[in-house]
């Protein structure tokens, strides 16, 4: 524990130059515009951050990315908050108490509760990556390719189960979708050709970023020139410092919202969204005053914003002890850690066991710049909000190309990054999650190299993939998810309760 | 979009998934073992791409089953519903992003990039911000700002890639 503080207080010190805090600064600040800004995304951000940031030494890079992620997801709570929008999906639970609470008159405070709720969550979550990276990594090292088969499998089915609650179908058809662009190109056992049609360029695969920014990107693009311009009505900001006392009446919350959030965001593909509701959602259910929920409770506000930033410092563990996203910026900055020759995964903590701290660290930069920045210059910089989708979509559409095209200086990249913008268009029309997409591309090289594996270590007998204890755990959690969510199995398990409890009922009654 | 319309496009969906998925079985079925150079034929590369195939085409099937009993099988297109949506005022908006867009990476490496990203951002602006009802001098600043703004950030790109980042543009 003790070597741990020091190997993080000297990773720390490593940053504590003028250069880097000045780049922590801007970066930190331009992921707060980002966020604030709807139609642009954290995933969007990080993604053209990578491509602007790809010169540059990995940890100098990897320490702007993460900037950009939390300010991002920070920043979508001021247009939340003022204009009923949720500037990122990860902010959509902070409109529900966030908005009332300005049409109050509390725009001011509103926003100090939701500054201080997600610098609270993302130091939860960053103490919670300190002490379960090392450890999961450590678990991951018994880890076969039976269980890395299950576990991108079990990845690819939780991820479109939550993405999707309505329709988990769909949030499936997506991740296996994914999976299956990840086999085009050349494999790497007998490098044979898979998908190409004698095209050269497909050889080399269908590149994470491109596809990435053009899925989160170019679809945002269209999507956001589709709606209706939205009117931006100003409203008055005052005070925004909030009071201890209103922080710590909800202490039990906060506490509760960064485990969740967390928990949540370490689950492969599910991200910040998902970690704000269910922590808003668990809050609400614990909550003395349930009444104020949707008409401006503080309490609800710090929840949402507690569980999404909690969540980007939970996503990153899977990121650094599995080589397995637990969100969509995540997945962005995993591609941006490859590029940069950092190998994330279980061998991690055995080649670089520097870098968690070092993560650690950065993480701790960026809170610290997210909290003095979200608290200053709020005025000034809630003006961006005016500037009109018509200007900056064709700026973030020029950036999206040429991003495409810089990390490897190719035509095509910025062909797939058009075609996976379609696609992602089409996909989001029909309510398709495009998160479990995106995860299957990452993914789809790991499940077909480790079931190949397996049955060759087997020769051929899937038997093992069943009987060896994680794997079948792995397994039955897979099962249980899809039985889950059909109709049969719900029935079948309200009877089996039924079954179950009515002796002891009528041994009670007796 | 209309539950109704969501499942005439399932529908729709369910169909191209299910074909979807059985070419590409049909084609990782086909790929070489590699077996006559003494590879393990376990190891042969169509194993995963046939997996996900079946995988695809079944859920594919469910999706159809699910829409056919929504009614989503019955498509009726009207001359009258396609000239209401394409009418629809979101639609062209859509449509105008998605052609000028298009356009742009179409026109990418065949034009100079600075001017061609000059065009591009002064015809979106002024797609979506110029009134053809209204005359040209009264709407001069949009013309002059759109103008600046394309310059200025088409500028500001070439730049920073070309000359900072070292990157030969398209």
């Amino acid at each position: 524990m003790f070597q741990g503080l020091m190997q993080l207080g000297y990773e720390l010190s490593k940053f504590l130059t003028v250069k880097l805090i000045f780049d922590v600064l801007w970066s930190t600040q331009l992921g707060i515009i980002v966020g604030m800004l709807p139609g642009l995304t954290a995933t969007m951000g990080v993604a053209l951050m990578t491509t602007l940031t790809y010169k540059l030494a990995s940890s100098h890079a990897v320490l702007i990315l993460i900037c950009m992620y939390i300010g991002a997801i920070y920043g979508g709570s001021r247009t939340a908050i003022l204009i009923n929008i949720p500037g990122t999906p990860a902010n959509a639970a902070t409109t529900v108490d966030g908005n009332p609470l300005a049409k109050q008159g509390k725009a001011g405070p509103a926003m100090g509760i939701a500054t201080t709720g997600s610098f609270l969550g993302s130091l939860f979550g960053m103490m919670m990556l300190a002490i379960f990276t090392p450890i999961l990594g450590n678990a991951a090292l018994s880890f076969y390719s039976f269980e890395y088969f299950w576990l991108t499998i079990f990845g690819i089915i939780i991820c479109g189960t939550l993405t999707a609650p309505k329709d988990p179908l769909k949030g499936w058809i997506s991740g296996f979708f994914g999976l299956f662009v990840a086999t085009i190109g050349m494999e790497g056992m007998h490098a044979y050709r898979r998908f190409c049609f004698g095209n050269i360029d497909l050889g080399g695969g269908i590149a994470l970023l491109p596809a990435m920014i053009g899925v989160f990107g170019f679809s945002e693009i269209l999507m956001v020139m589709k709606q209706p311009a939205v009117k931006i009505v100003s409203r008055k900001i005052e005070k925004v410092i909030p009071s201890l006392k209103d922080i710590m009446k909800y202490w039990q919350t906060i506490i509760r919202s960064g485990i969740i959030g967390t928990i949540i965001g370490a689950i492969p593909g599910v991200g910040e969204d998902i970690g704000a509701w269910v922590s808003y959602d668990f809050a609400k259910k614990a909550s003395k005053e349930k009444e104020k929920y949707g008409k401006g409770s503080i309490e609800g506000l710090i929840a949402a914003e507690t569980g999404n930033n909690a969540a980007v410092a939970g996503a990153i563990i899977p990121v650094l002890s599995l080589a397995i996203p637990g969100s969509a910026p995540a997945a962005v900055l995993l591609g941006a850690m490859l590029i940069h020759g950092i190998r994330p995964g279980p061998l991690l903590i055995i080649e670089n066991p520097n870098f968690i701290y070092e993560v650690v660290a950065m993480i701790f930069m960026a809170t610290c710049a997210m909290f003095i920045l979200g608290l200053s210059f709020i005025k000034l910089f809630c003006k961006i909000l005016l500037i009109p989708r018509e200007r900056l979509m064709p700026v973030i559409f020029c950036l999206c190309v040429i991003g495409s095209y810089a990390l490897s200086s190719r035509m095509f990249d910025i062909l797939v990054m058009a075609v996976f913008g379609l696609i992602g268009y089409a996909m989001k029309e029909m309510n398709y999650p495009v998160a479990p997409s995106v995860l299957g591309i990452i993914l789809g090289g790991l499940l077909d190299k480790n079931f190949r594996r397996s049955l060759i270590l087997t020769e051929g007998n899937i038997l093992p993939l069943f009987t060896r204890p994680i794997s079948f755990v792995l397994f039955l959690f897979i099962l249980f998810t899809i039985l889950s969510r059909m109709k049969w199995f719900e029935d079948f398990l309200k009877n089996l309760k039924v079954i179950i409890i009515k002796p002891f009922k009528k041994k009670k009654t007796n | 979009m209309k539950q109704e319309n969501m499942n005439k496009a399932d529908f729709l969906t369910s169909i191209f998934l299910f074909l979807f998925g059985l070419t590409v079985f049909i084609i990782s079925i086909k790929m070489p073992t590699f077996r006559e150079l003494g590879a393990n034929p376990y190891s042969a590369p169509g194993i995963i791409p046939a997996i996900l195939g079946i995988i695809l085409s079944f859920m594919g099937i469910i999706l159809f089953i699910r829409s056919v009993i929504h009614k989503g099988c019955k498509i009726r297109l009207s001359s009258q519903s396609i000239k209401l949506f394409v009418k629809s005022d979101s639609i062209k908006r859509l449509l105008i992003a998605l052609f000028l867009s298009i356009f742009y990476v179409i026109l990418l490496g065949k034009i100079n990039y600075f001017l061609l990203t000059v065009i591009y951002i002064f015809i979106f602006i002024i797609a979506f911000e110029f009134s053809i009802k209204k005359s040209i001098f009264c709407q001069s600043k949009i013309l002059f700002f759109a103008f600046l703004e394309s310059i200025f950030i088409a500028g500001s790109i070439a730049f920073a890639f070309r000359y900072l980042f070292l990157v030969r543009l398209p």
